[in-house]
């Protein structure tokens, strides 16, 4: 799926992805120029394909969103840290909250699937809500750059407190998998959350 | 404040009244009882590396600034102006040669000196009105490291750490010395849960008997291939000094080959058996016992695992760090921490690192049912209702205390303490009677420290701070060989 032109961005670029433990095998494309306009039929299909996906995980219907993702998928989520300004970083060094390929993910969703997953029996009532949608071109007529705002509301049982998670994205966006080339699939997305210190027991949801 | 001695005795006959796993009262005490005198963690040595890194770290209010100074010694400052109060430093961690005060700009050295006070001469008269000489950050009543975990002490008259520990270091060094150079630690990953501190302290100390019901799903998916109900209870657990935990029984083998089942590679091998005693090998070689979760009194725990992290056979093993931060009466922080052997391979680094994020932590497998019977379990025990019921915690043993299952003999098990195989509560026993101990023992009030001046009722540490830091009167810090690298100041 690499053509020459991503081989030379991987050579030179850098993404959150390829300083992550486990991202090195990500693609390393990156976007180019500035927002596509909200017209453009690229940012309409990206714009979509987002809130679709928004459907399934609060549906938690995670498998169907396992075949929304690619065979060499990275998925990141680093810690952040309080730093002070001008420090250089803000995420914590070697440590995330997610780093995945599919296969760890798999074995997330599969848990899930049992009917022994305690934590989410009864399940989760959750709202992936979804805004600031933009959309930029790569290198490649195959990948897209898409960055969202999602704000999750996770209530668990009767009484409890409801939760929230806050947290930016940056997706990769790569053309299939159908065969004729339509729909898209992500091959990479990171996930910079707005807390040092979450409010929710824990991460039993996808971002 | 009610007398909570019938509380006390119920948890020391083994009889748990559920309401002290939600309790404003029983809080208010096991901070001024527990946390102002205990030896509680806040660091390990290698997230602090260089001289000026810094972390900062809580225990329970107190907020304190873990840093290397620039002679390599580290220390831990109460992070708070000596002027009118204000918080230091406000991030979490980073490189400064000095701490400036964003409210009128004091500053101080990261060895806590004070080394700039604006118009000293103009608003004070000087030194005759105000004696910045010698003043500094108020350190932590008492500092010490094993293996490398720092430890600090609101108490300053703490029993030296390596006592605290007392023969539970022979258990940590599984955790935190299977080379020369220790472990490197990284994180930690916070988050808060409406939940007691105490429940997963005791779940990690000696809960072998949930594994088989909470953690059902990932035996299914195929994440872990131990926890059978059956297995486990072919494991002991051990209590030793201030701390004790879980152990896996392994099947037949000798010590290369019970690490090397768990997923250890052969060069970490050969350095665990020149960095561990002939016990500490003989635990695992010719008695078969893999250590798992453990606990230390009051709020430290630890996890060691080896779970499939691809999809083949083999396993990958990882050790996580964790801080049971108390809130309130039910919310916790979870600080979780992956830690692994300094000397280890690179790609073996990677791989713990994965299982670490696949078990445990803020998306962990494992905890995220873990994390949910003991919300439930806080909430519970909120009420009225949760004030008649004494838990039965006397797994184990029988009315009149004799055992279930005898003690393993010291031919059986190599470690010290004492050491039983199969489904128990000694652990969490052993973990309560030492809370019901602080929780008896009144603290005496703390001296009061004047800065600058000479007050009356000033303690012996404060003159010493105000007659400036010769060599005697020196705050608690550890003596360390100074990193090699120069020290790259940011700022703070
Ligand atoms: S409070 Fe820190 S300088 Fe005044
Ligand atoms: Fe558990």
């Amino acid at each position: 799926m690499s053509s020459s032109r991503e081989n030379r961005e991987q050579v030179t670029t850098q993404t959150h992805s390829s300083r992550s433990v486990l991202g090195a095998h990500a693609s390393r494309i990156q976007r180019l120029g500035s927002t596509l306009p909200f017209g453009d039929e690229r940012h309409l299909a990206a714009h979509q394909w987002l809130v679709d996906e928004a459907y399934l995980l609060d549906a938690q219907a995670y498998e169907a969103w396992l075949d929304l993702l690619t065979e060499d998928i990275h998925y990141l989520m680093p810690v952040r840290v309080t730093t002070a300004l001008g420090a250089g970083f803000d995420t914590s060094p070697g440590m995330a909250h997610f780093d995945e390929d599919k296969y760890s993910l798999s074995r997330r969703v599969a848990r899930f699937l049992t009917e022994h997953a305690w934590t989410e029996d009864p399940p989760s009532r959750l709202r992936h809500h979804l805004s600031n949608v933009r959309t930029f071109a790569t290198p490649d007529e195959e990948h897209l750059i898409v960055e969202s705002a999602t704000m999750l509301f996770r209530n668990r049982g009767d009484v409890r407190e409801s939760s929230f998670i806050s947290a930016g994205r940056e997706d990769l966006l790569r053309r299939g998998p159908m065969p004729d080339g339509s729909g898209w699939q992500l091959a990479r997305r990171t996930i910079m959350v707005d807390e040092s210190v979450m409010r929710m027991q824990n991460l039993a949801i996808f971002l | 404040m009610t007398d909570q001695s019938a509380v006390l005795a119920d948890v020391r006959r083994g009889m748990i009244p559920a309401h002290i796993y939600n309790d404003q009262e029983i809080f208010t005490l096991e901070k001024e009882r527990i946390f102002s005198r205990a030896w509680v963690f806040v660091a390990h040595e290698s997230e602090i590396a260089r001289a000026g890194d810094y972390v900062v770290r809580r225990v329970l209010d107190d907020s304190f600034i873990v840093t290397r100074d620039e002679a390599g010694e580290i220390r831990a400052h109460f992070n708070m102006c000596l002027h009118r109060g204000m918080q230091v430093c406000r991030a979490e961690m980073g490189n400064a040669s000095h701490f400036r005060c964003p409210y009128h700009g004091w500053s101080y050295r990261n060895d806590g000196r004070i080394v700039g006070l604006p118009f000293h001469q103009d608003a004070y008269g000087g030194e005759a009105g105000f004696k910045r000489k010698g003043q500094r950050l108020l350190p932590a009543p008492n500092l010490d490291s094993h293996n490398g975990m720092i430890f600090i002490s609101l108490d300053p008259d703490a029993l030296p750490l390596r006592d605290f520990l007392g023969d539970f270091a022979f258990y940590l060094d599984y955790y935190t010395k299977q080379s020369p150079s220790g472990i490197e630690m990284r994180g930690p990953q916070r988050w808060r849960v409406k939940a007691n501190w105490k429940i997963g302290a005791e779940n990690f100390a000696g809960d072998m008997y949930h594994t088989p019901q909470t953690h059902t799903s990932v035996v299914e998916i195929g994440l872990f291939r131990e926890p059978k109900a059956e297995k486990r209870k072919d494991g002991c657990t051990y209590w030793a000094g201030n701390g004790g935990g879980t152990t896996y029984k392994l099947p037949d083998g000798d010590l290369e080959e019970r690490l090397s089942y768990v997923g250890y590679p052969q060069e970490m091998i050969e350095r665990m058996k020149t960095s561990w005693s002939a016990e500490q090998c003989r635990v695992i070689g010719q008695d078969g016992f893999m250590i798992s979760a453990a606990s230390v009194f009051p709020n430290l725990s630890f996890v060691h695992n080896w779970p499939r992290v691809a999809d083949s056979d083999d396993v990958l093993p990882f050790i996580s760090v964790r801080q049971w931060q108390p809130i309130s009466e039910n919310e916790t922080e979870i600080l979780s921490w992956f830690a692994v052997d300094a000397e280890a391979p690179e790609e073996f680094k990677a791989l713990s690192y994965k299982a670490y994020l696949m078990c445990f932590g803020s998306t962990g497998m494992f905890e995220q049912d873990d994390v949910e019977n003991w919300v439930s379990l806080t909430n519970t025990a909120a009420g009225s209702m949760a004030r008649r019921l004494r838990l039965n915690s006397r797994m184990g043993i029988l009315a009149d205390d004799t055992e279930v299952i005898p003690a393993l003999t010291a031919e059986q098990f190599a470690g010290p303490g004492s050491a039983h195989v199969g489904y128990s509560e000694y652990n969490q026993r052993e973990l309560l009677a030492r809370w019901a101990d602080h929780l008896e023992r009144p603290v005496t009030a703390a001296a009061a420290l004047h800065v600058g001046t000479t007050g009356v009722g000033e303690d012996r540490r404060a003159i010493a701070t105000r007659n400036g830091a010769d060599a005697s009167d020196d705050p608690p810090a550890l003596e360390h060989v100074p990193s090699e690298d120069a020290a790259e100041v940011t700022g703070a």
